[in-house]
């Protein structure tokens, strides 16, 4: 019989969506964090000394990354095989999304009592699954791993006749959804994704300013206040360093070409598996494909994916307004709909 | 919905169990189930079919002792029945169709094109072709082992092997398909694409004059390469190529497209590569890229674009392998 002054444990459900870019956490105490998917080790002695830490994660390595050996770990979608660094800095970052929601050897959850649904790129689940769920190996009591789209799916219980595009920032990853867990035949994956797009966008900037000095860094926050396809809602004015002066530079065509980038591929796709669809559901699917992902928030996105929809009978997309918890509130879903029994199975 | 999301949550914590007790994609592990079950019931299929063809040759006259080949093949067993002339097939009986015998793509030949003093396609940078399919062999085979496939190479390092060599190894090794890796020159140093090849006639001289080069190590005399094209271009396995292509073709171009947007996709092609003609499986000729392009030579000498390569063709072989898979569910 138990004693009444024992404190039984607390098992915490999380889901984690690990994406390429950032990685979110929500938990069954309330808690919901969101972190830049990136892991930095101090380059040397004295970057340890000044930064005074063995690891920084998130925000905090972006910042300090001119003396950091900075890992992003599912770049492009997938996990390195034979980088070690790589599973290091997934297992950091997995370890730092459980700390911020209360996870600690010394409190009173630690993490032999986290039951974790980790959602990934559908890409990495396709071709290192398993290589994947040993570098998590040992981080939490229980753990199921599933593909992102499927977790969106699942939290906005959008399981019938659905059909998924999670624009990412390494790859944009289609899933329709039958009722059933999709397979391979279900889903597609697109390396045109933010970090393409990125990377295009600051090609046609540095054509144009070949004297500005721009990052990446700098283009992915333009990209992420400024994106759109087809009509400029207005003219994209960014400030950057032009021989050390700062100068206001006018990017809409720019930013315009880079986004368009993305409509190619995804209409093809999207229409290549709407056609695989049973004849008789097409039509459900076509007014039920939701958009989701930071790429989803491109504006005029949707409606240029509806245009192209008209070509078959026309449909719906919709996007998500706040794509940032969707993925991990999917996959809270599912550990609290998981019975206990299936979590025995699922030790980590 | 509930029952839906039970259905679900099972799946997908069946799916991690499979994980985690290291079995390979349920995907594969269906068609290994039927190839069994096909083997034992194949008698069923043919016998009757072989009766049949029996006799229909016999109120047509035609030699009874070439009648067995008029029979499609299951491709299980394809690589014992090589002599047969399946020209047989097309001139006297309503062709069957391969989809009837479901393959089970099990092993596959990886082949890197050129090597050794053969450096096949060159860049203005001196970038050479041998070294680009090498490469991309052994990522693609990392990412087919890791996934339940076996794979068999015809070369894993910078030597020269004869076209003919790698015929016989792949067709010693009882694999399930073929695939061989080239990256493409052509004069117009502007553009550059995609392209896959399986085997078949092509009026095209541009092809020809591709596959000419590409078979100068053939070891083949032109009598016995005639001899072989009016064997296998009516062969059943023909169709089955010419849908490996199409698989691999369309996840090449629309795998690499997002990285290289002026990518053109010159599509699925037929013509008459040695190694095509020679092996004994479904077999394709994948021209990954173009060497003849500056920029994409550039990209060409990243790994990072190699590994992307890789995996366009692991997803195209993924889609055939698991294309076939799906009827036999129904029967499983």
């Amino acid at each position: 019989m138990a004693n009444d002054s024992e404190i039984l444990p607390e098992i915490l459900h999380v889901g984690i969506d690990l994406g390429t870019s950032r990685s979110a956490i929500s938990a069954s105490n309330g808690e919901r964090f969101v972190v830049d998917s990136f892991v930095g080790w101090p380059a040397d002695m004295v970057a340890k000394k000044v930064l005074k830490r063995d690891v920084l994660i998130g925000h905090e390595a972006v910042a300090n990354r001119t003396m950091l050996d900075l890992h992003r770990p599912l770049e492009r979608g997938l996990l390195k095989e034979g980088s070690d660094k790589d599973v290091e800095a997934v297992r950091e970052l997995l370890k730092h999304l459980l700390r911020l929601v209360g996870v600690s050897s010394n409190g009173r959850t630690d993490a032999s009592n986290v039951r974790a649904v980790v959602g990934v790129p559908a890409a990495s689940l396709r071709t290192n699954k398993q290589y994947l769920r040993n570098s998590m190996k040992g981080i939490v009591d229980s753990l199921m791993i599933v593909s992102e789209p499927f977790a969106v799916a699942y939290g906005l219980n959008a399981l019938l006749h659905t059909m998924i595009i999670d624009i990412g920032a390494g790859t944009t990853d289609f899933c329709v959804m039958k009722g059933r867990y999709p397979g391979e035949e279900d889903q597609r994956t697109l390396t045109v994704a933010g970090d393409s797009l990125d990377a295009q966008l600051l090609k046609l900037i540095e054509e144009r300013y070949p004297q500005a000095n721009v990052t990446v860094f700098m283009v992915r926050e333009w990209k992420e206040k400024h994106s759109f396809v087809g009509e400029a809602p207005k003219r994209v004015l960014v400030t950057a360093p032009v021989k050390g002066v700062p100068t206001e530079l006018d990017i809409t065509n720019e930013m315009r070409a880079a986004c368009e980038t993305l409509v190619p591929p995804t209409v093809e796709t999207m229409l290549d598996l709407l056609s695989r669809v049973e004849p008789e559901f097409q039509e459900r699917v076509r007014n039920n494909i939701i958009l989701s992902g930071g790429g989803g928030l491109i504006r005029n996105l949707s409606e240029t994916l509806e245009n192209a929809l008209k070509q078959v009978g026309g449909g719906k997309v919709t996007h998500m307004a706040d794509p940032v918890f969707v993925g991990s509130d999917g996959g809270l879903a599912l550990a609290l709909d998981a019975p206990d029994s299936d979590w025995e199975k699922l030790t980590a | 919905m509930d029952r839906v999301k039970r259905q679900l949550l099972r799946q997908a914590v069946a799916d991690n169990l499979d994980t985690i007790r290291g079995l390979p994609p349920r995907s594969l592990r269906p068609a290994r189930r039927f190839a069994h079950l096909f083997l034992r019931r194949a008698p069923l299929v043919i016998i009757p079919l072989m009766l049949a063809s029996f006799a229909f040759l016999s109120s047509t006259g035609v030699p009874s002792t070439r009648k067995p080949a008029a029979i499609a093949r299951p491709p299980a067993a394809r690589h014992v029945e090589a002599s047969m002339s399946p020209m047989l097939m097309t001139d006297t009986l309503e062709p069957v169709s391969a989809s009837a015998f479901p393959l089970s793509v099990r092993r596959v030949v990886l082949d890197a094109g050129h090597g050794g003093s053969d450096p096949g396609a060159s860049s203005i940078s001196n970038v050479s072709e041998k070294e680009i399919t090498l490469d991309i062999e052994k990522r693609l085979g990392a990412l087919l082992r890791q996934n339940g496939f076996e794979v068999i190479t015809t070369r894993d390092n910078d030597r020269l092997i004869p076209l003919r060599e790698r015929a016989r190894l792949a067709n010693g090794s009882h694999s399930d398909i073929f695939v061989s890796i080239h990256v493409n020159s052509i004069p117009h140093p502007d553009n550059h694409g995609v392209e896959t090849y399986y085997l078949g006639p092509t009026n095209d001289p541009t092809l020809t004059k591709l596959a000419a080069t590409e078979n100068l190590t053939s070891g083949y005399a032109l009598a016995d390469l005639r001899k072989l094209l009016d064997g296998v271009y009516a062969d059943v396995r023909r169709d089955e190529s010419q849908r490996l292509a199409s698989a691999v073709q369309l996840q090449l171009f629309s795998g690499l497209r997002g990285v290289d947007p002026g990518l053109e996709n010159w599509g699925v092609k037929r013509a008459p590569f040695i190694v095509l003609v020679a092996t004994e499986m479904p077999a394709i000729l994948a021209e990954v890229g173009c060497l003849s392009n500056e920029r994409e030579a550039e990209m060409l000498r990243s790994g990072t674009y190699r590994q992307q390569i890789a995996q366009a063709l692991f997803h195209g072989i993924h889609a055939y392998a698991s294309a076939n898979d799906a009827p036999q569910k129904k029967g499983t």
